[in-house]
């Protein structure tokens, strides 16, 4: 008889109980009538409406930022400007959500950008993109740094001597090289976006149908009393992730059978 | 001519190049032989334009070139692992150069037919053997048509017995364009096969020797000397 590990043991039962359990949760408390009130209310449809479209901004911008930022990996990791954002990158990984929130607010609030508007750009769908970009921009920018790491110089070496200067070679060379790690950049700062709350209640505000998210939803729903409602929109939030995450796997096996095809 | 005088280069407290001095002229091939680690790459570094010296000179056709970026020389390069750009083909790979104002189609289809690669061109780089992969890298270098060469281990992926049907073709295709031509190899054979003049690397300085042979002598000897 196969012996048992203490791993699989301590592993099996705390998974299902810790992980999969409150999704389970989440799924098996879905009515018809919470389903009927949520998806008749047409907040809910703005909501995912913002979502969808802040977080495909918020993923983009991270992209092009992250590809900036390999950039200087590339051609400038000795420069002041590359440790100094080499050093940020991980900040927001450690710093608490709503303490992001209340930087952008004091940052790009009335008090510092009053000529955008009365809030500044507080409280607009903008504030919710950057509050999104502010969170999800280290995942990109991990993504595509690491996958950087990984291109032989020797490419970008020949590329200059037939002529290429430095941002041709990246243009010409590397990005079309960083095609997956930019893809997989954007998937994961797309779905970090996705759930982003703290950040953007506290920068971009809760406004049903302007600022409100499937998060704010959520938790609006919950405030409110519609526990069936919140418990729907939940639900609609897992399978987008569900989604999302298929896709991603998807696409990895996709190429790397492409790959071994070629 | 291509020429070097009185390089030096330094890491930390690490004297890499203590002056390294050489001229090589129209239709030479001089071969550089030398033991890894005694400063190859950094030399051929600060040839393409890589790296800066600490002091000293280089230039190309009397021109100075020792501050310009490696894409103002003008000088062709193959790398030691061919350098083959992967998702490009060969035609598109022999081709870069062209959309930076380098080369022209003739000189493109000139090397190509110098090289025997015409079967080859609508394949990507990984599809070559290592034999084809060298060839692909010395016809984009030569098609960008450079002022000077350099090849640094253009063939180490290459197996013995296609070296002695490859390097002929080098040799000839490089003599035919008669411009200076620096070639780094650790192999005194390889040297012998493709050379017109050799010199050898040792402690950070060049010397010019009569022979490949005379290099495989001190190369023995250093490898006696520190045990290996």
């Amino acid at each position: 008889m196969r012996k048992v590990s203490i791993w699989e043991v301590l592993f099996v039962p705390l998974f299902f109980l810790l992980i999969f359990y409150p999704i389970l949760a989440i799924l098996g408390n879905v009515t018809l009538d919470g389903m009927a009130k949520t998806f008749g209310d047409p907040v809910f449809w703005d909501a995912v409406k913002n979502t969808l479209g802040t977080a495909f901004c918020a993923a983009l911008l991270g992209v092009l930022m992250a590809l900036g930022f390999a950039y200087f990996y590339i051609f400038h990791p000795g420069t002041v400007i590359y440790r100094i954002a080499d050093f940020m990158n991980d900040l927001p990984i450690a710093l608490p959500h709503t303490v992001a929130g209340l930087a952008l607010l004091l940052a790009f609030g009335r008090n510092m950008f009053g000529f955008a508007g009365p809030t500044g750009l507080a409280f607009t769908l903008v504030a919710v993109i950057l509050a999104m970009f502010f969170v999800s921009y280290p995942l990109a920018a991990r993504t595509i740094a690491s996958s950087a790491e990984e291109i032989d110089r020797e490419l970008i070496n020949v590329a200059r001597s037939l002529g290429d200067s430095p941002p041709r070679a990246y243009r010409r060379i590397v990005i079309p090289l960083l095609g997956e790690a930019i893809f997989s950049a954007f998937v994961l700062g797309f779905s970090r976006s996705l759930s982003e709350f703290a950040a953007v209640i506290m920068f971009g505000g809760n406004v049903p149908g302007m600022t409100m998210v499937l998060a704010s939803y959520v938790f609006t729903k919950v405030e409110e009393g519609e526990v069936s409602m919140a418990v729907t929109a939940s639900a609609f939030c897992i399978l987008l992730s569900l989604l999302l995450v298929l896709f991603l796997r998807l696409e990895v096996k996709f190429r790397a059978r492409s790959k071994r095809t070629a | 001519m291509l020429e070097a005088r009185e390089l030096h280069k330094s890491f930390d407290d690490r004297h890499v190049l203590k002056g390294v001095t050489f001229g090589v002229g129209p239709g030479e091939i001089r071969v550089l032989i030398g033991l890894n680690g005694c400063g190859k790459t950094t030399l051929q570094r600060i040839i393409t334009g890589i790296l800066e010296p600490d002091s000293g000179s280089i230039r190309i056709g009397g021109e100075e070139i020792t501050a310009l970026p490696p894409e103002e020389r003008q000088l062709g390069y193959v790398p030691q692992n061919t350098g083959l750009f992967p998702h490009l083909s060969v035609r598109e790979n022999i081709l870069y150069s062209l959309k930076n104002g380098r080369g022209s189609v003739e000189s493109f289809h000139g090397m190509v037919e110098l090289l025997g690669l015409e079967t080859y061109l609508d394949l990507k780089p990984k599809q070559l053997s290592g034999g084809y992969r060298s060839r692909v890298s010395l016809a984009r270098a030569l098609a960008s048509s450079p002022r000077a060469m350099l090849l640094d281990e253009p063939i180490t992926e290459v197996d013995r017995a296609k070296k002695e049907f490859v390097l002929p073709l080098f040799r000839e295709t490089l003599l035919g364009l008669k411009i200076p031509v620096l070639y780094i190899t650790h192999d005194p054979w390889e040297a012998g096969e493709i050379g017109t003049s050799f010199s050898i690397m040792k402690g950070g300085v060049m010397s010019p020797i009569s022979s490949p042979e005379e290099a495989f002598a001190v190369i023995r000897q250093e490898a006696r000397d520190s045990g290996e």
